[in-house]
C-alpha cells in the first residue's frame, strides 16, 4: 500500500540488467538460428547436388564475430548511458541539497537585517541598544557579502576564464600576514605556524585566491570542532621541488567513507548538523579548484593518534631565489 | 496587554541575531520570552517552562523543527505553534500544516505582520482555554480510547487490552503508540522514531526502538513472530496499520 509494488521494475539498475540479459539472449539466438539455418541449407544443397562452395561462401565464424562485435558495441553504449544517468542523478540530488542550504544561507542575514531595521522604524531605542543592534547588522551584511563573494568566485574559477594574477611569494609570510589580518575570525582558538626548514619558501600564487583557500581551510577547522580551544597547526615542508603544507586540527575529524567525497561540488558531511555548521557544500570544492589552478594537489586524512583531520596541500616550489632577484620577479609579474 | 500574568513565548531559533531581534520585539509588546538555540533544548524548555505560544524555526541543529513540532503534538494538541522558516514554498507549508502547525511565516517576514499574528494566536488560544473546548480525537485528551482488531488502548488509564490480557503502559510506550496511530499506514524510520519519540539528535544509532517494537508485538499481536499490525520494513523502519473495516476510533 505504501510502496507501489511495481515500482522496482522501472529502477535504472533493473532496466540496465534486463537490457543486458535481453541483448545477450538475442546474440545467442542469432547464432543458434544462423547455425540451424545454414545446416538446413547445407542439407538442401547436398540433396540438390549443387556446389556448396558457391552458395555457402561466407564462413560461419565471420558472421558470429561480426554479430558479437556489434552486440559488444551496443552493450558498451548502454553501459555508458547508464553511468551518465547515475552521474546526472547524483548531481541533481546534490544541487537540490545546495539550493536548500543556500536558501538558508542567503535568507538568514536578510531576515535579521529586515527585523532590526523594522524595529528601529517602530521604536525609539536607547543609543546603547542602537549601537549593539547596528553592530549585529554590520555583521550580517559582512556575512551576506561573504556568501555572495564565494558564489561569484566559484563561478569565475569554474568558467576557466580566470587566469589569476600569479606572483612569487614566500608562503610562510603570506600565511602569517593573512592570520594577522583576520585574527578576529579566529580569536576563539589558536593557530600556530611551523617552518622547520627555516628558509623562505617561494611559490607562484594568486594572492587573493590563496587567501580564500586559507580562509576556507581554517574556518572549516574551527567549524567542525568540538574542542574547548580549537587549534590548527600549519607546517611548511619543502620536499625536492614541491612544497607540502599540512593543516592539522583538533576537530571532529573525517569519517572514513567521506574522505573521498568531501572535495566534490555541493558535498556536505551528513551528520555535521548537530552543530550550527551550515554551509553551502562549496568550501572544499573551491579549495580544490584553487589548488588545481596552482597546479597543485590536496589530500585529506585523519590524525593518527588524536581526533582531528589533516589537510595537506602540495604546490610546485620555485627554485630558491636570492632576496634581491625576488623584487625583479614581482615586477615582471605585475607587468 | 491586559492580562494579570504575562503570556510566555518560547522562541526556538538557532540564529542568534534573529532570536534576539524577536525577543526584543516580543518583550516590548509585553510578553515573557525565552530563547532555545536548538531542537533538543527547545523540547526541554517546553517541558520546564510551559509557554503559551511557540515560535519555531525549521532548519535547526540536532532535531529539525518539524520533528520538534511532531513531538510536541504527541503530548499537546492545543498549544499554538508559529513556524518561521526560510523555506516558503507551498510544499513546505503544507508539510508544516499537516504536522499540526497553526501559522506559517516565510523568512524574511514583516515585523508588524509577525507581531499581529502572534497576538491573534495567543488571544485565540486563551479564549479556547476559557471555554474549555475539546477537539475531536484530540491526542492530548485524557479520556481517549483507541481500538483496533480486538485490541483496546485506553490513554486515560494508561492501560491496554490485547490478545494476551491487560497491560499497563509506560509513558514512553504511550507516546510511541500515539505516534504510530497518528501515522497509521505510513512507514516511520528508526531515526525519526528516536527523534520524535525520544528527542535524540539526528544520527543517533540505537536499538531502543527495536526493543519497544518487540514489546508492542507481545502486547497486541496474536502471534508476535508474525506481526500483522506492527510490521518492520527492511531498511526503512516500522509501520503500524490495521484493517479499517472495523471502527478504529471509539470514545
Amino acid at each position: 500500500m505504501y510502496l507501489p509494488k511495481w515500482k522496482w521494475v522501472v529502477h535504472p539498475i533493473i532496466v540496465f540488467i534486463f537490457s543486458i540479459v535481453a541483448l545477450s539472449l538475442s546474440l545467442i539466438l542469432y547464432i543458434y538460428w544462423y547455425v540451424e539455418v545454414s545446416a538446413g541449407l547445407k542439407g538442401v544443397i547436398e540433396r540438390a547436388k549443387l556446389d556448396p562452395e558457391q552458395i555457402l561462401a561466407p564462413q560461419t565464424w565471420v558472421v558470429i564475430l561480426v554479430l558479437s562485435i556489434l552486440v559488444a558495441i551496443i552493450l558498451a553504449g548502454i553501459f555508458i548511458i547508464f553511468v551518465y544517468n547515475l552521474k546526472t542523478l547524483r548531481l541533481y540530488r546534490l544541487q537540490r541539497n545546495f539550493i536548500n542550504n543556500f536558501t538558508h544561507e542567503l535568507k538568514t542575514p536578510v531576515t535579521s537585517l529586515k527585523l532590526y531595521l523594522e524595529t528601529f522604524q517602530k521604536y525609539e531605542l536607547s543609543r546603547e541598544d542602537q549601537l549593539k543592534y547596528i553592530n549585529y547588522m554590520i555583521h550580517d551584511t559582512d556575512r551576506q557579502a561573504d556568501t555572495i563573494n564565494r558564489m561569484l568566485n566559484l563561478a569565475k574559477i569554474e568558467s576557466k576564464t580566470m587566469k589569476g594574477k600569479f606572483v612569487s611569494r614566500d608562503l610562510v609570510a603570506v600565511a602569517k600576514q593573512f592570520y594577522k589580518k583576520n585574527q578576529h575570525v579566529f580569536n576563539r582558538g589558536e593557530v600556530f605556524f611551523h617552518n622547520p626548514s627555516g628558509r623562505m619558501l617561494v611559490c607562484r600564487i594568486d594572492l587573493s585566491l590563496f587567501e580564500m583557500l586559507l580562509m576556507n581551510l581554517l574556518t572549516n577547522a574551527f567549524k567542525y570542532n568540538e574542542s574547548k580551544v580549537p587549534r590548527v597547526d600549519i607546517t611548511f615542508m619543502p620536499k625536492g621541488r614541491k612544497l607540502y603544507i599540512c593543516f592539522e586540527d583538533n576537530g571532529i575529524g573525517l569519517r572514513r567513507p567521506e574522505i573521498k567525497k568531501i572535495f566534490r561540488k555541493f558535498y556536505q558531511t551528513g551528520k555535521s548538523e548537530n552543530m550550527t555548521a551550515k554551509g553551502s557544500g562549496l568550501g572544499l570544492y573551491l579549495v580544490d579548484s584553487i589548488i588545481r589552478l596552482h597546479k597543485g594537489r590536496i589530500m585529506a586524512a585523519n590524525r593518527e593518534n588524536n581526533p582531528g583531520s589533516v589537510f595537506t596541500i602540495i604546490l610546485p616550489l620555485n627554485a630558491p631565489a636570492p632576496a634581491s632577484s625576488l623584487r625583479l620577479h614581482e615586477k615582471n609579474d605585475m607587468g | 496587554m491586559s492580562f494579570f500574568e504575562k503570556k510566555r513565548i518560547l522562541v526556538i531559533e538557532d540564529e542568534a541575531h534573529i532570536a534576539e531581534g524577536l525577543k526584543l520585539n516580543l518583550v516590548l509588546k509585553g510578553y515573557d520570552v525565552k530563547i532555545s538555540a536548538d531542537g533538543i533544548s527547545g523540547l526541554q524548555d517546553w517541558k520546564d517552562w510551559p509557554p503559551d505560544l511557540i515560535v519555531l524555526d525549521v532548519m535547526l541543529p540536532g532535531i529539525d523543527g518539524l520533528s520538534v513540532l511532531r513531538s510536541i503534538r504527541l503530548e499537546d494538541e492545543r498549544i499554538p505553534v508559529l513556524i518561521l522558516s526560510a523555506k516558503g514554498d507551498s510544499e513546505d507549508k503544507i508539510k508544516g500544516f499537516s504536522y499540526g502547525v497553526d501559522d506559517y511565516l516565510a523568512k524574511p517576514f514583516n515585523l508588524e505582520e509577525f507581531l499581529l499574528r502572534v497576538d491573534r494566536l495567543i488571544v485565540r488560544a486563551s479564549r479556547y482555554d476559557a471555554e474549555g473546548e475539546r477537539g475531536e480525537g484530540d491526542l492530548s485528551d485524557r479520556n481517549w480510547v483507541y481500538t483496533f482488531a480486538g485490541n483496546r488502548i485506553d490513554f486515560g488509564t494508561l492501560t491496554a487490552f490485547g490478545p494476551h490480557g491487560e497491560i499497563h503502559l509506560t509513558e514512553q510506550e504511550v507516546k510511541l503508540l500515539k505516534l504510530f496511530i497518528t501515522n497509521r499506514g505510513k512507514p516511520i524510520s528508526r531515526e525519526k522514531l528516536l527523534e520524535i519519540g525520544w528527542g535524540y539528535p539526528r544520527g543517533t544509532k540505537s536499538r531502543t526502538v527495536d526493543n519497544f517494537m518487540v514489546r508492542f508485538r507481545k502486547y497486541f499481536e496474536i502471534d508476535p513472530q508474525k506481526p500483522l499490525f506492527f510490521r518492520s520494513l527492511r531498511s526503512v523502519g516500522y509501520v503500524f496499520d490495521h484493517d479499517s473495516g472495523e471502527k478504529g476510533n471509539d470514545r
